[in-house]
């Protein structure tokens, strides 16, 4: 897509939002709409990621959202997503199924850019997470012009200091977290709760300082069961017999700390290539490190353990007023990127500034909590165990 | 006259993997030749490397040396953010699978450690059944043989020919192992080469169907029902990876035993309970796993499902309580 660099003459801008929901996606849109209107630009929404364009036939109304200013002056900031998500958002590899009734991944990317030049689209907004980023990225330079949005739960976007969604996701967080710890006191039992945070342990640990759990287990401090059973023996108690491990999705083991998985009869079926280990590249299921804490931990303690899972739902739900106000001001430097000709760039909040950061720089970094971070020693100030010792 | 019919040692295709020792695909003992390429996306799938038909990268951390050490993948020719450090104390390089995509044969062996490799290589026919032929004493004295598998063998119709009709020429017994859901030419051209044929009989339902592995089974069960018609004398294994919550139930059992009993040359239906074998993989090809929320079926379950098959083939046993 040809850069027109006209800033000061009408333009047309499209916004679409990546896969899975954040709380205060609808808020970056009307921010973003309302500040291109003021420029008197026209912004149209693409429903489900780039389905509505890649698949204009899939909807009555061709798939693209005109994002008028009546539309936008009903549109309830904390309801759903206006425009809808797709399960998968990378045009390099869309899912498709041939003639031949044989499942393939296309790629769709030339044909999505060629699209949005025949819609007459200037620059594109995109609503993405960390790998949206590098899609968005890979696009960009293949002559699309785009400005992203960080949005995610973990707030492992480097970047930007908060990504919109966590403050939402973290206040629900610890509204759950409460109501498990009074479960687990009337049960006698130690509740081990697995939340959100496949890379980055912000949310399990901002949470479990929050309630001021008994250890809390994140992915940075790849924690030992062993000494965690051994604080907690010190902390449950016969006047206090109950506890709570808040877990990160994404928690890791100390060598020989983690229990193995026993082998199956289907294992012969598979290559060999099927006995490969994991690798710190990490994607796993929900539940399986609030299971595989839970079950070590009833090993080596006398309580009884209750593995519970946070799990996706936590994405749901109205933003919290840091999110929606957030949210707002990205949707509004989003345009201003825009009318900057600021594409291939990632809007960023460095406060007290939003600003503007290359995407080549904005991929491939991941916000971790680092060793010194003032949570660990606050957390350590509570007797929270972090896993091991520090 | 088909492709295979010329000359095979100029036939090659694109190979996982070549594993050796095997005896759960067919009679005896066997080697099992992986192939690229499947036209299915079953969520549970155990071989996910395999599913697409070019070689693709794949990388393991455990032999990464680090930016410090090595560094050579930070460099062109590899593509720029294709491999990243992240600050800390260690330095192993990470892969972005989305920028990733593009390294080849070529870069991957500038890697000095091995960490990036390919999944998949081309190989000739006479390739691959020299390797296969190193274990011919084993399949002499067991009844085993050669088992071409996948992916999905059938996508590649002249190369599977070649290697299963040369297989024969060296005196050794051919199977496949497949899901059918290929074009019935593909099925025809292998076929008159094949002694057993294990397939898959993943649902019964065809949206469920589709639903779980990409599209629905008409063709499948046509294919199946075909193939068991035209060529009474391969011996037909039928076989359902048994997932809780979505196949692992007496109607989906019963529904494939009504399918098969009629043809007496299926000569068997096994069972293969689940197992998420294919995890680490996803993890090193950068993939996400689908199937999530599932678990191993439990033994009970298995021998109660077991011994409804084994009543249907007239085996003894009776039919084993669900507890």
């Amino acid at each position: 897509m040809k850069e027109r660099g006209r800033a000061d003459s009408k333009r047309r801008i499209a916004i679409m939002v990546g896969a899975g929901h954040v709380p205060g996606i609808n808020a970056v849109i009307m921010g973003a709409a309302m500040a291109a209107d003021k420029l008197g630009w026209e912004m149209v929404g693409i429903r489900d990621g780039f389905d509505g364009l890649l698949h204009p036939e899939r909807y009555s109304d061709g798939g693209l959202v005109t994002l008028s200013q009546e539309l936008i002056e009903n549109l309830d900031p904390a309801a759903a997503g206006l425009l809808g998500q797709a399960p998968r958002v990378d045009p390099f590899h869309v899912r498709t199924v041939n003639d031949d009734d044989m499942v393939e991944e296309v790629d769709m990317s030339g044909v999505l850019v060629k699209k949005l030049q025949a819609e007459k689209i200037d620059g594109l907004i995109a609503v993405v997470g960390g790998r949206g980023l590098s899609i968005l990225y890979k696009l960009h330079r293949k002559g699309l012009n785009v400005v992203c949005v960080p949005r995610s739960i973990e707030n492992e976007i480097a970047s930007t200091m908060v990504s919109f969604g966590f403050n939402s996701a973290l206040s629900f967080t610890i509204e759950l977290l409460d109501r498990v710890h009074q479960a687990a006191r009337a049960a006698r039992k130690i509740a081990v709760v697995e939340v959100l945070g496949e890379q980055a342990g912000w949310l399990a640990l901002q949470a479990g300082i929050a309630v001021c759990a008994d250890a809390v287990l994140i992915p940075e401090i790849p924690c030992d069961l062993k000494a965690v059973a051994s604080k907690l023996r010190d902390r449950v108690t016969t006047s206090r017999p109950y506890g709570l491990v808040v877990v990160a999705e994404g928690a890791r083991f100390v060598e020989d700390s983690q229990p193995q998985a026993k082998p199956s009869s289907l294992k012969a079926s598979l290559s060999p290539l099927a006995t490969g280990d994991a690798s710190d590249h990490v994607i796993r299921r929900s539940g399986q490190a609030a299971e595989t804490v839970a079950n070590g931990l009833q090993l080596l303690l006398a309580q009884e353990t209750m593995p519970l899972v946070m799990g996706p739902w936590v994405r749901g739900g109205a933003p919290t007023a840091v999110d929606r106000q957030l949210a707002v001001a990205y949707g509004v430097g989003a345009v201003q990127a825009v009318e900057a000709g600021n594409y291939g760039s990632m809007v960023a909040f460095v406060p007290p500034n939003v600003t503007f950061v290359p995407l080549a720089e904005a991929i491939n970094k991941v916000r971790t909590v680092p060793a010194n971070s003032e949570f660990m020693k606050i957390a350590n100030s509570l007797g929270i165990f972090l896993g091991r010792e520090l | 006259m088909s492709k295979q019919e010329g000359n095979s040692s100029a036939i090659s295709g694109v190979v996982l993997n070549i594993q050796r020792y095997c005896s759960h695909d067919g009679p005896g003992i066997r080697t099992n030749v992986f192939l690229k390429g499947c036209s299915l996306r079953c969520k549970w799938c155990g071989n996910p490397e395999s599913i697409a038909f070019k070689p693709e990268l794949s990388y393991d951390p455990k032999k990464c040396t680090g930016k410090a050490a090595c560094g050579a993948c930070l460099k062109p020719p590899f593509p720029e953010g294709a491999f990243y450090v992240v600050d800390g104390a260690d330095d192993k390089v990470h892969v972005n699978w989305d920028l990733a995509g593009d390294c080849d044969e070529e870069m991957v062996s500038l890697c000095p450690t091995g960490a990036l490799e390919m999944f998949g290589k081309r190989m000739t026919v006479d390739e691959v059944l020299d390797e296969v032929e190193k274990d011919s004493s084993f399949y002499r004295s067991t009844g085993g043989g050669m088992t071409l598998s996948g992916g999905e063998c059938l996508l590649q119709p002249d190369f599977s020919a070649a290697l299963l009709k040369g297989a024969h020429e060296r005196g050794i017994n051919t199977a496949i192992e497949t899901a059918c859901n290929v074009p019935w030419k593909n099925v025809e051209q292998v076929l008159p080469h094949v002694d057993t044929m294990l397939h898959d009989h993943k649902l019964t339902d065809a949206e469920r169907h589709k639903k779980w592995a990409g599209v629905g089974n008409k063709r499948i069960l046509e294919n199946f029902k075909k193939a068991y018609e035209t060529f009474p004398d391969i011996d037909f294994i039928a076989r359902t990876p048994l997932i809780p919550g979505i196949n692992a139930d007496e109607e989906h059992i019963r529904a494939v035993l009504e399918f098969i009993r009629p043809h007496k040359n299926v000569i068997d239906y096994e069972l293969l309970p689940y197992h998420r074998f294919g995890l680490g993989k996803y993890l090193s090809l950068g993939v996400v796993y689908e199937l999530d929320d599932y678990k191993t079926p439990s033994d009970d379950l298995v021998k109660h499902l077991q011994a409804i098959i084994d009543e249907a083939f007239g085996r003894t046993g009776q039919e084993a309580p669900l507890k």
